[in-house]
């Protein structure tokens, strides 16, 4: 591990400046439906203190618990007092944590070589784009990563107090998505599969640590899984969750089904529209530090290929497919590329080699990372804004609000097969009410129609009304119905 | 006399254009590019459903495509995406290549025709391989390459203003392969201008193609 200010200074500002980058302008991007429906259920935790946990529609519970030290210091107390900003804080610090645990993960590379991997960890496109994001997917591998840390301190050093840490983890990891158990297991094969581990300490006792890990698991999973205490049942929804969540997910007929490549080609290069995303030299090195792994590079390259291959290939399998699961391979892979570099940089020729090819692949990944969460954040081309919110969203909220100063009580009627994010940008407002099939009364002081049903919504207004189209997302277009004056 | 003179001319040039003999317009459509018809939606001031083949858009007889090839230019120097010479050159497909895509936000295209003309139709397809509206579409002639004299509007469904040219009360429109055909209305221009501001998948503004049709003026 790094111990003077010289080897921590570097990771330090690399991670510093990964938070930055995370926490830029995070109200910008157009809410997705996804991060809308669980900032609505932070919002109300938020505000009512209370959480029952949802296995049907929703993940674990710690998202949500996550949000409210961030929103009371944003002086935030009730779901119409929250912001964007607040929510996706939450994934921005995780993200911003990620790329410290990676870079104390890979110390045993050498001191640039794990600095690299934290450089590669903080300008992975996804890894930026995710952690920007009000999803569960950049807090689980945050707590992967703490889990792994804990664990091989625990090997290296002993004690029951880091198995106990990391059986904390590991609690996190299961109280906030219910793919945790599949990564941990990834995990555990891995080291079968990378060979002989290193000594442990004489005194470090296994049973012991198993017993103080398992149980700091499962009391961290249950109390957050039980609402602290306030929702048993909560607990037992937890246990009987995870096997319609896995039917479902293999079952072929979500509507995320992809081929097995998908997720290689992320990691390669797509274009779409005329719009290019690659990352093709982080893959390339990736696949050159699988390659030294495989014909017997240091331990921790043998697991990390061991562990990225596995996770790879479960992905893969799986029929549901989606970016942000892509995530979950960003640390695997910046160990391997780091690794690729350590194994170059074994003379001064090698290491200034090396050292070129970190920072162009960090140049490049840094430009693409900036298209996908800046540029082209929320356009249907990037392959990280999946099935993403429109920007016309943002204009519901005004309309809503002007809707109702001219005709004071509403109500506000959205009436469509699918609305997400508008019950977040129209969270507050009084008299909202949502249909997916048109209602008897239909009139009100502003009517959203998805065009489908727009004209049996026409159908029962009475008097004259003004239309204008809005998109709820690309290719789903919804009618605004207002009173004409 | 000299008003007398005026009006008599007047009068004979409207009944030269009513006596014109008119022609259906022929265009030349793409290929759809998204599967199945969104549902009619019947309501007033959105466009109305369509089934089946539009009637056909009547132009004098004699008019052309004044267009092809014609110089395009733009309130975005640097589009996003394509060249400025895909609003003019003829290719409608839809695919990728074929459109320009210009930054967010109220942007214009014109096309420079070069002479003035008198002008029957302007048929604009902005992006059809989806289902989307594009907002505040407004469609400005005139002799002035700045169009700040003499600026005859032939359409507007910018019903709040956003592209600062007044509100107006044309329906807007689900883009499709057919495109949208505006008229021109006899117009003398040399100069076409089409405003947007983004669209309802998102804030970009995308010409596939624009075809103005009309007679040269001799």
């Amino acid at each position: 591990m790094p111990q003077t200010s010289s080897h921590w200074l570097p990771l330090a500002l690399v991670a510093v400046a990964a938070m930055l980058w995370r926490g830029e302008g995070l109200g910008a991007r157009p809410m997705h439906a996804d991060e809308a429906n669980q900032a609505v259920k932070a919002g109300e935790l938020l505000e009512s203190g209370r959480y029952a946990y949802d296995p049907r529609d929703h993940h674990g519970p710690v998202l949500y618990y996550a949000v409210l030290p961030v929103a009371w210091i944003r002086g935030e107390r009730t779901l119409a007092g929250l912001d964007e900003v607040t929510v996706r804080l939450v994934p921005a610090i995780a993200g911003a944590a990620c790329v410290i645990l990676l870079g104390l993960l890979a110390a045993p590379l050498g001191r640039w070589p794990s600095l690299a991997a934290a450089a590669f960890m903080a300008s992975s496109p996804p890894a930026l784009y995710y952690s920007r994001y009000f999803i569960q997917e950049t807090l689980l591998v945050a707590f992967t990563l703490a889990a792994f840390l804990c664990a091989r301190r625990w090997w290296e050093r002993g004690g029951a107090a880091w198995a106990a840490a990391a059986g904390a983890c590991l609690g996190l990891m299961l109280a906030t998505k219910e793919s945790a158990p599949v990564f941990a297991a990834c995990a555990l094969l891995a080291l079968a599969a990378a060979g002989p581990l290193p000594a442990r300490p004489a005194h470090a006792r296994g049973g012991l640590a198993a017993l103080a890990c398992l149980g700091a698991a499962l009391a961290v999973a249950a109390l957050f899984y039980s609402s602290f205490g306030s929702h048993p049942a909560g607990l037992r929804d937890a246990l009987g969750s995870w096997r319609p969540a896995a039917a479902r997910v293999l079952s072929g007929d979500t509507g995320h089904e992809k081929p097995w490549w998908y997720y290689l080609r992320l990691f390669a290069w797509q274009r779409s529209g005329g719009l290019t995303f690659e990352q093709a030299g982080f893959g390339a090195l990736a696949l050159a530090g699988a390659g030294i792994a495989l014909s017997g590079g240091p331990g921790l390259l043998r697991w990390a290929a061991a562990y990225s291959g596995l996770v790879l290939l479960v992905l893969s399998a799986t029929p549901y497919k989606t970016p942000w699961l892509a995530v979950n391979l960003v640390p695997g892979f910046a160990l391997l590329a780091a690794g690729a570099l350590a194994a170059l940089a074994r003379d001064r020729f090698g290491a200034a080699v090396a050292g070129a090819a970190a920072l162009a692949v960090v140049a490049m990944l840094a430009l693409q990372a900036d298209r996908a969460a800046r540029v082209y954040a929320s356009d249907p081309r990037n392959p990280y804004a999946y099935v993403h919110s429109a920007p016309d969203v943002l204009k519901f909220r005004p309309l809503a609000e002007w809707a109702l100063a001219r005709t004071p009580g509403g109500p506000v009627r959205v009436i469509s097969e699918e609305y997400w994010p508008l019950p977040w940008y129209l969270r507050g407002l009084g008299n909202v009410g949502y249909w997916n099939s048109p209602p008897e009364a239909c009139d009100g002081a502003m009517v959203v129609a998805s065009a489908d049903l727009a004209g049996a919504v026409r159908a029962r207004l009475h008097g004259p009304y003004d239309q204008a189209y809005l998109g709820l997302r690309p290719g789903f277009v919804l009618v605004v119905f207002t009173p004409r004056r | 006399m000299l008003r007398l003179l005026t009006a008599i001319i007047a009068l004979a040039s409207v009944c030269a254009v009513r006596a014109e003999e008119m022609v259906p317009l022929k265009l030349d459509l793409p290929k759809p590019l998204f599967v199945g018809t969104p549902r009619p939606i019947k309501v007033s001031n959105l466009e109305p459903a369509q089934v089946g083949t539009p009637p056909p858009f009547m132009v004098p007889a004699g008019t052309v495509l004044l267009s092809l090839n014609k110089p395009a230019t733009s309130s975005d120097s640097s589009p996003v995406i394509g060249e400025l010479t895909c609003v003019t050159d003829g290719d409608k497909s839809g695919i990728e290549g074929s459109y320009v895509e210009l930054g967010p936000g109220v942007q214009w295209v014109q096309v420079d025709l070069g002479a003035p003309a008198r002008l029957a139709a302007i048929a604009v397809w902005h992006f059809h391989a989806e289902a989307r509206v594009y907002h505040a579409v407004v469609v400005q002639l005139s002799n002035d390459p700045d169009f700040k004299a003499a600026v005859t509007t032939v359409f507007n469904n910018d019903d709040t203003n956003a592209d600062g040219l007044g509100k107006g009360s044309d329906y807007a429109y689900v883009e499709t392969y057919r495109g949208r055909v505006i008229d021109a209305k006899g117009v003398t221009a040399r100069y076409v201008r089409l405003y947007s501001d983004g669209n309802t998948s998102d804030e970009l503004n995308h010409y596939t193609e624009v075809e103005v049709y009309g007679r040269p003026v001799n």
